[in-house]
């Protein structure tokens, strides 16, 4: 393909290719844009090749997830100085009013399969290239998560019913 | 049963919609400009840097070395009353020199 006509594709996807990055790194805004700017650099760069196997978006989801997950493991042994490693109470009160947060509870395949069915309207066939697994294992994932998350909508409004 | 997982489906589908609806509050930084290379302008550039080399390697201020007083000859000669008397001499050429005391290369 074109450089110039894949361009104008990237260009047409950058929306939806911006909030796959930002969920694949945990709705953090600063790693999400280096992320993102990495899947460009390595896409124009040819590192990162699209042999028209699979649509562009499906190919282009499955690089951000890639590169995200290098990005997360190159970040994992780094703390910051001030960190507090006792973190365990504060878990239990985390706060779980937003979207995100219910979201982020999840399991990492959940997470990452009902985001892309419900939000990036993807089909299972779909998810499964992007995540690299077998449909078999999406369907696992996809099941489990959404029963997960169902719970976890359920006790949220629960919780709030009860205030 | 099927109307059960229809309607939790539901619930999911609501619960992603109303995500969409906050996440297009977002600001969504433009698509970043990507620099075309041009390989064809670092042409002239190599050419120029080639050259700049060149003229360095090749400048012509190469330090002249002059044997000004840097050849010492040390001869050593009869006297007039068979004494021995060593001669010392610089020179700032040194095309040729013959040793007068041959009977030093003499192989005995």
């Amino acid at each position: 393909m074109k450089k110039s006509i894949l361009e104008d594709i990237l260009k047409e996807l950058h929306q939806q290719a911006y909030h796959w990055s930002r969920q694949c790194c945990s709705f953090d805004e600063d790693l999400e844009k280096d992320v993102l700017q990495q899947v460009y650099l390595k896409i124009l760069n040819g590192k990162a090749i699209y042999k028209e196997k699979s649509q562009l978006k499906t190919w282009l989801f499955s690089v951000i997830r890639f590169t995200a997950s290098e990005w997360r493991k190159k970040d994992q042994n780094v703390f910051p100085m001030d960190m507090d490693f006792d973190t365990a109470e504060q878990e239990e009160e985390a706060k779980t009013d937003s979207h995100e947060d219910l979201i982020q509870i999840l399991p990492e395949r959940q997470k990452e399969i009902l985001l892309l069915v419900f939000y990036h309207n993807l089909t299972l066939e779909k998810a499964a290239e992007v995540m690299g697994i077998s449909i078999g294992s999406v369907r696992t994932h996809y099941d489990r998560g959404k029963k997960n998350l169902k719970d976890l909508i359920l006790k949220k409004t629960l919780h709030e019913n009860k205030r | 049963m099927k109307t059960k997982d229809n309607s939790e489906e539901q619930n999911l589908k609501i619960f992603f919609s109303e995500m969409k609806a906050k996440d297009s509050a977002l600001v969504i930084p433009q698509f970043p400009k990507i620099r075309k290379s041009k390989s064809w302008s670092l042409i002239p550039l190599g050419i120029a840097a080639s050259l700049a080399l060149l003229a360095w390697f090749d400048r012509g201020d190469k330090p002249i070395q002059t044997l000004d007083h840097d050849v010492i000859i040390i001869t050593l000669e009869e006297g007039e009353n068979n004494e021995l008397q060593f001669i010392i001499e610089s020179t700032t050429e040194l095309e040729s020199w013959e040793s007068p005391t041959s009977s030093l290369l003499t192989e005995f």
